[in-house]
C-alpha cells in the first residue's frame, strides 16, 4: 500500500478538513501511516497507547505485531472502502505498506459534562444522577442497573449526513418483540438527513406525525427509564441528546413522576390528584371563567359577582380581550426569562409581577381577579411540566371557545379533544389508558397508587411478553 | 385514525346508558304529566318494558350473527331492494330524532342561557364535535363515553339526592283512566326505540359470553335514572309539572343556592350539554351506517356533507319554538317509531327464524 497517497486520498474525502491528522512513522523500512481527527480522538492515548509502543518497538513492523503493540481494547481491522467513514467517528485508522490490512483503533473522546441532576425532573429523595449527551455514558447509566443479561442493546444509525448512532435498549423476555421490530423498521425507514436530538425522533417514529400531542415518553433520568424498561417499554437513546425516548407511551406517563415512587403511596396518590386538578385549572381556569363572567353569571355565588362586577367595571376593554391580554403577556414574560441570563431573569420577574402586573391594576386597565385567574393557570400549567406546550396551547383555544360560546363551547372542546386522543393508538397502547379503555389493573399505579408490593402485574396498557413482574 | 374498531361490552353497555337516559330526561316527563298526570309514570315503564324486548332479541340476534353486519342479515333473507329500503327508512328516524334532540336542547339553552344566540351559533358549536365523534367511529365514542361517564353518574346522583329534599308532596294516582296513559305511551314512543342502534352497530360489537349482564346491567340503570328523574320530578313540582318543561334542569332550580355555592342548575346544564353531544354522535354513527349500507361506494365524505347539508336545512326550515316542537314530537314522530318498534324487530324475528330452520336442517 503507498501510505502516502493513502493519506491523501482520505484527506482529500475529508475536504482537507483543519482537524484531521496524519503521521507516518518507518521501521525496518516499512512505513505506517496515522489518519485520525484530533478533535474526535484522546490525544494522550494515542500518544501512549498507539504511537510510542509501535515507535518502540524494533522488531520487524507487520499489522499482526501492531495489532498486539496497542495497549487499546477497542481494536478491528476494517475494509478499504471503511476508512474515510471510520476516521469521522473518532477512529485512529493504521495502513501499513507492507500489507493491504488497515487497523482501526476506537480512542473517540469528545468534551461531555458528567452526570447531573436533569433541572426538569429533580427529586427530594431518590437519584439525583440524569442522562448525557454522550451515548456511553448513558448506556453505562442503564446497564449499572440491571446486572443482568435480559439487558438488550441494539444500535441503529439514522441521518445521512449526521450519521447519528441511537441505542435500541430493551429486556429481553419482557419487551414485546412485535414492538421492538416495529421500532426497528420505522427507525430503517426514516429519510433525513440529520438527528441533532431525540425530539427528531418524536415526530419520527409517531403514528400521527400531524398531532399536537405528544405520542412518545421523553425522559432525563436513569431510573425512571429503568422502572419503563421493567414494564415493558423501549428506549432509544440518542447519541448528542440526554433526553431518552420510551415507547409506546401513554398520557398517564405524563401524570406520574420519579417522587412518587420514593415516597409514600397515600401521599403519592394525592399528589397524583393535585396533578390532576392542575391540569384542569390550567387547560379550562381561564376559559371557564371567562364563560362564567359573559354567559353564566348567574350562577355565581352574589357576594363574588358583586366583587367582579366593583373590580371590573372600571375597566375600558371586554373581559375576554382583558385575560387575553394579560395570557399572552405572561407567554412573553415566559420566553423572555427562558432566554435571558438568571442574573436578568430576577429584573424580568419584577418587571413583570410588580410593574406590569400591580401598576395595571392600580391604573384600572386590568381587573384583580383576572390577573389571579391567569396567575393560578399559568402556576398550574408546571404540576406537569413534560406537558407544557399541549396544555399551553389547550389553555388559549378553551379561552376562545369560553368566551365565543360558553360552556357549551368548552365542553364540546373537551369532548374533541378527548374524542382525537382516544383515536391515538401509538405501538397499539391506547392514549388515555387505563382510564378509557378502562384498565381495573393499570389503575393500581394510575391516578391513585398502592404499594408497591401489590403492584405485582405490568401494565396491560400495551403489549408486553411477560404481565407478572414476580418470577416464580 | 381509528375508525369503526370493535367495542367490548363495557363501552355498549356505557352507549346504551348514555341513549336510554339522554333524551328523556328533559321535555318527557312534563309532557306525560300533561296527557297522563301522575299515571304519566306506567308509560314509560311500558315502554322500557319493549325497549328491553329489543335488546333481547338484538342478544338473540348477535349469538346467532355474531360477525355478521345488520345490512347482511337483512339482504341474506329479504334481499337487496327491501333492505335498501329499511336501511333508507332507519336513516329517516335517525335524522328525525336528531332534529327533535336539537331543537328541544337549542330551545332549553336559548330560554336560560343564550337569550340573544341564534340557530347557527348552536349549529357552529354542535356539528363540528357531532361529525368529529361519528366520523372516528363506535370505539372512539364508546372510549369517550367512558371518560365522562363517572362525571355523569355522579351528576345524576346528585340531582336525584338533592331533588329529594324539594320534594313536598306524594303520588296521587286515579287520576287517567287507562286509555289516557296508552295514549301518553303511543305519543311519547318516538323518545324511546333507540336500542336499534346497537342492531346497526352489531358487527363492531364484541361481547363474550358472561358479558351480556353488563349490557343489561346499564340498561337497567339507564331506565332507573330515568324513572327515578321522573319520579322526584313529578312529587316536586306535583300539580304544576306540565309548566316546567325542562325536568332534569328544574330538579335542580327547585334548590338554587346551596351553602352561598350558587345556583346548582349549573351542574344540570353540564351534563344535559355532555348528553346532547354524545346522543347526537351517536344517532349521526347510525345514520352513517345507513349511508354506508345504501350507497357502499360512496366515500366517508359524501355520507357526512348529505347528512350536514339535509339537517341544516331541517333545522332552518323546521321547529324552532317550544309548542311547534312538541307538535312534531307527539304527533308526527311516532310515526317514524313503527320503524323501530315493528320494522326491525319484525325483520330480525323472521332473521332468526330463518337461521333457526336452517341449523335444524342441517
Amino acid at each position: 500500500m503507498d501510505i502516502k497517497n493513502e493519506i491523501k486520498k482520505i484527506k482529500t474525502n475529508l475536504h482537507n478538513s483543519i482537524d484531521v491528522s496524519d503521521r507516518t512513522l518507518e521501521k525496518n523500512g516499512a512505513e505506517i501511516g496515522f489518519v485520525y481527527l484530533k478533535s474526535m480522538t484522546d490525544n494522550a492515548i494515542f500518544a501512549d497507547a498507539i504511537y510510542e509502543p509501535i515507535s518502540r518497538f524494533s522488531g520487524e513492523i507487520s499489522f499482526e505485531t501492531v495489532k498486539e503493540l496497542v495497549q487499546v481494547n477497542d481494536v478491528e481491522e476494517i475494509k478499504k472502502s471503511e476508512i474515510t467513514q471510520k476516521v469521522l467517528k473518532g477512529v485512529v485508522v493504521l495502513m501499513f505498506s507492507n500489507s493491504d490490512k488497515v487497523l482501526a483503533i476506537d480512542i473517540l473522546k469528545f468534551l461531555t459534562r458528567t452526570p447531573s441532576e436533569p433541572p426538569t425532573s429533580p427529586v427530594i429523595m431518590g437519584p439525583r444522577e440524569g442522562f448525557t449527551e454522550d451515548l456511553k455514558t448513558n448506556i453505562t447509566l442503564i446497564r449499572r442497573r440491571f446486572y443482568s443479561e435480559q439487558l438488550v442493546l441494539e444500535e441503529a444509525v439514522v441521518g445521512s449526513s449526521t450519521q447519528t448512532k441511537i441505542a435500541i435498549c430493551y429486556l429481553d423476555g419482557i419487551a414485546d418483540p412485535k414492538i421492538v421490530k416495529d421500532i426497528k423498521k420505522r427507525l430503517s425507514k426514516i429519510k433525513i438527513d440529520g438527528v441533532i436530538d431525540s425530539y427528531y425522533l418524536l415526530t419520527l417514529l409517531s403514528d400521527r406525525p400531524d398531532s399536537m400531542l405528544k405520542q412518545i415518553g421523553c425522559c432525563e433520568k436513569p431510573d425512571i427509564i429503568s422502572a419503563k424498561l421493567l414494564e415493558g417499554r423501549v428506549a432509544l437513546i440518542v447519541d448528542g441528546s440526554p433526553i431518552v425516548l420510551t415507547i409506546p407511551f401513554v398520557l398517564l406517563e405524563d401524570l406520574q413522576n420519579s417522587n412518587d415512587y420514593y415516597t409514600n403511596y397515600i401521599y403519592s396518590s394525592f399528589l397524583r390528584f393535585i396533578r390532576l386538578m392542575g391540569i384542569f385549572l390550567a387547560v379550562f381556569g381561564p376559559g371557564v371563567y371567562i364563560a362564567l363572567q359573559l354567559f353564566h353569571y348567574n350562577v355565581l355565588p352574589i357576594n363574588y359577582l358583586i366583587t367582579i362586577a366593583d373590580t371590573t367595571q372600571q375597566i375600558p376593554f371586554t373581559p375576554f380581550i382583558e385575560i387575553l391580554f394579560i395570557s399572552l403577556l405572561f407567554q412573553i414574560l415566559y420566553e423572555v426569562s427562558l432566554r435571558l441570563p438568571s442574573y436578568l431573569g430576577l429584573a424580568t420577574s419584577i418587571v413583570g409581577a410588580l410593574i406590569l402586573g400591580d401598576t395595571g391594576v392600580k391604573a384600572g386597565l386590568i381587573s384583580p381577579p383576572t390577573v389571579i385567574v391567569v396567575a393560578i393557570a399559568k402556576i398550574a400549567l408546571y404540576t406537569v411540566p413534560e406537558q407544557n406546550a399541549q396544555i399551553t396551547i389547550l389553555q388559549f383555544v378553551f379561552l376562545v371557545l369560553g368566551a365565543s360560546v360558553g360552556l357549551l363551547g368548552i365542553i364540546g372542546g373537551a369532548i374533541y379533544v378527548l374524542a382525537y386522543a382516544n383515536t391515538i393508538e401509538n405501538y397499539g397502547a391506547p392514549y388515555l389508558a387505563p382510564f378509557s379503555p378502562f384498565i381495573l389493573s393499570d389503575n393500581k399505579d394510575g391516578l391513585l397508587k398502592v404499594p408497591l408490593s401489590d403492584m405485582t402485574n405490568r401494565p396491560k396498557s400495551f403489549s408486553n411478553e411477560k404481565k407478572e413482574r414476580t418470577d416464580d | 385514525m381509528i375508525r369503526d374498531k370493535a367495542i367490548g361490552a363495557w363501552q355498549t353497555g356505557i352507549i346504551l346508558f348514555f341513549l336510554i337516559f339522554a333524551n328523556k330526561i328533559l321535555i318527557l316527563p312534563s309532557l306525560l304529566f300533561n296527557n297522563a298526570k301522575f299515571e304519566g309514570l306506567i308509560a314509560p315503564i311500558f315502554l322500557f318494558l319493549i325497549e328491553l324486548g329489543l335488546l333481547f332479541l338484538f342478544y338473540k340476534l348477535k349469538i346467532k350473527f355474531p360477525k355478521e353486519r345488520f345490512f347482511d342479515v337483512i339482504k341474506n333473507n329479504f334481499g337487496k331492494v327491501v333492505t335498501i329500503i329499511v336501511f333508507f327508512l332507519i336513516g329517516i328516524y335517525f335524522l328525525g330524532k336528531m332534529v327533535l334532540l336539537y331543537n328541544v336542547t337549542y330551545i332549553f339553552f336559548r330560554n336560560l342561557i343564550y337569550k340573544e344566540s341564534n340557530n347557527t351559533l348552536f349549529l357552529i358549536c354542535l356539528l363540528p364535535v357531532v361529525n368529529h365523534l361519528a366520523i372516528c367511529g363506535v370505539r372512539t365514542i364508546g372510549r369517550t363515553a367512558q371518560l365522562f361517564l363517572p362525571g355523569v353518574v355522579a351528576i345524576l346522583i346528585f340531582a336525584v339526592v338533592v331533588g329529594v329534599f324539594g320534594i313536598n308532596s306524594s303520588v296521587i294516582m286515579e287520576q287517567s283512566t287507562f286509555s289516557n296513559i296508552a295514549l301518553s305511551a303511543l305519543r311519547h314512543v318516538s323518545v324511546f326505540g333507540d336500542t336499534i342502534i346497537l342492531f346497526l352497530f352489531m358487527d363492531k360489537i364484541n361481547i363474550k359470553k358472561g358479558e351480556w349482564k353488563v349490557v343489561f346491567s346499564f340498561f337497567g340503570a339507564g331506565a332507573a335514572s330515568v324513572m327515578a328523574i321522573i319520579v322526584v320530578f313529578f312529587l316536586s313540582y306535583t300539580y304544576t309539572s306540565f309548566l316546567h318543561p325542562f325536568a332534569f334542569f328544574e330538579i335542580l332550580s327547585y334548590v338554587k343556592e346551596y351553602g352561598g355555592l350558587g345556583r346548582l342548575d349549573i351542574i344540570s346544564m353540564i351534563l344535559i350539554i355532555f348528553l346532547t353531544y354524545f346522543q347526537l354522535a351517536i344517532y349521526l354513527k347510525a345514520f352513517f351506517v345507513c349511508f354506508d349500507g345504501i350507497f357502499p361506494k360512496l366515500d366517508r365524505i359524501y355520507s357526512v356533507l348529505t347528512f350536514n347539508f339535509i339537517f341544516i336545512i331541517l333545522i332552518y326550515v323546521a321547529v324552532i319554538n317550544l309548542s311547534r316542537i312538541i307538535i312534531y314530537a307527539e304527533y308526527y314522530l311516532p310515526y317514524l317509531s313503527i320503524i323501530a318498534f315493528i320494522i326491525v324487530p319484525a325483520c330480525c324475528f323472521i332473521a332468526l327464524i330463518a337461521k333457526w330452520r336452517k341449523e335444524k336442517r342441517e
